[in-house]
């Protein structure tokens, strides 16, 4: 045994091959030659790859078991990030280049524009305070008469406390989640709950311009608050039934090794 | 099915970006009016003209490729597959 010590200490004693038996999720020959064309091909030998240099890692001698095992930053992510970066400032340079923008005539502070709307990225608050129609009106406190007085509090009121509660509702959202999911696939439901979150603030926004749009003004109202429902249900079905097959348990295998909650 | 997919993206990205540039230059008479679709100047050089022809010779490769790789192929493979069993 005195001998041995001067050999290179290896993590599995140093009495092996080196090859590791398969376990129950090794993918058999069989189901590796079935891989052999396109996407699926690439993305297997990607994540075959990735598995490999993984193992060779945790055979090293003075490998440390960690929490997050990853792709190194150097030279896999810098590779990656630079050809990403090249293109995009390349990008940027020919549009520039080819297309440069208009610079039209000066703003005429004088006159005031028949349709005055906020920027298209705050339509969502705007149609916030559209909400008039939803606003509950209490017999007990003006009778039948709906026009003034029967409501608890005015329209414009019923839309600032909307966008608090939408505000507050955005704000809660990460302290019931802590988004641990690698992707929406993972917890169907809160990538549920992030699409209805989208299609409203889209469906939002098109109430905010309602004025504008080619549509009836209750249908539109209607559509608003289903569409995002409805979305949100349809994408829960589908990643649902995603939820199983080859590529989800691979990827349930890679990332087994996650960062603490 | 994935790599025709790509295929038409790319015609459709690729392609799509010097189109772009070519309707930008030849085919955007003012910033208010259409774009990408209004009519080109009346006096242009042979240059233009071909500029023209080569814009026009684009979109059809745009419309016509897309086409053919996210509809006709896939569809003549499930055609294939159906027939074949």
């Amino acid at each position: 045994m005195a001998d041995n010590n001067d050999e290179e200490p290896m993590a599995d004693g140093g009495s092996g091959t080196g090859i590791v038996a398969p376990d129950d999720e090794t993918p058999t020959w069989r189901e590796r030659k079935e891989r052999t064309e396109g996407l699926s091909r690439l993305t297997y030998e990607y994540f075959e790859r990735a598995r490999r240099e993984d193992q060779d890692l945790r055979q090293e001698s003075d490998y440390v078991e960690r929490d997050v095992l990853a792709f190194p930053a150097w030279p896999h992510e810098m590779i990656r990030n630079l050809s990403l970066t090249s293109f995009f400032v390349g990008m940027i340079l020919f549009l520039s280049a080819t297309l440069p923008p208009h610079i039209g005539p000066p703003a005429n502070p004088s006159s005031t524009p028949a349709i005055i709307l906020p920027d298209w990225y705050l339509y969502w608050s705007f149609g916030l305070l559209k909400l008039g129609p939803l606003n509950p009106e209490l017999s007990i406190l003006g009778g039948e008469t709906a026009a003034e007085g029967a409501k608890l509090m005015a329209d414009r009121t019923y839309g600032v406390v909307a966008n608090l509660v939408v505000v507050g509702f955005v704000a809660i959202v990460p302290f019931l989640n802590k988004g641990s999911a690698r992707r929406p696939v993972e917890q169907p439901f809160w990538a549920a709950v992030g699409v209805f979150g989208v299609v409203f603030a889209f469906t939002i926004s098109m109430l905010s311009i309602k004025n504008l749009l080619p549509i009836g003004s209750n249908l539109l109202l209607d559509v608003t608050f289903l569409l995002p429902f409805v979305a949100g249900t349809i994408s829960y079905a589908l990643l649902r039934s995603m939820q199983e097959g080859y590529m989800y348990d691979l990827n349930r295998r890679y990332y087994r090794l996650r960062p603490p909650k | 099915m994935a790599d025709e997919f790509a295929k038409g993206t790319a015609i459709l990205a690729g392609v799509g970006l010097i189109w772009m540039v070519l309707a930008g230059w030849y085919k955007t008479p003012s910033f208010e009016g259409a774009q990408l679709t209004g009519a080109p100047p009346a006096e242009l050089g042979t240059y233009g003209e071909m500029a023209l022809v080569l814009e026009s010779g684009l979109r059809w490769f745009i419309i016509i490729g897309v086409f053919t790789f996210w509809v006709v192929i896939p569809a003549a493979e499930q055609t294939r597959e159906y027939f074949a069993s």
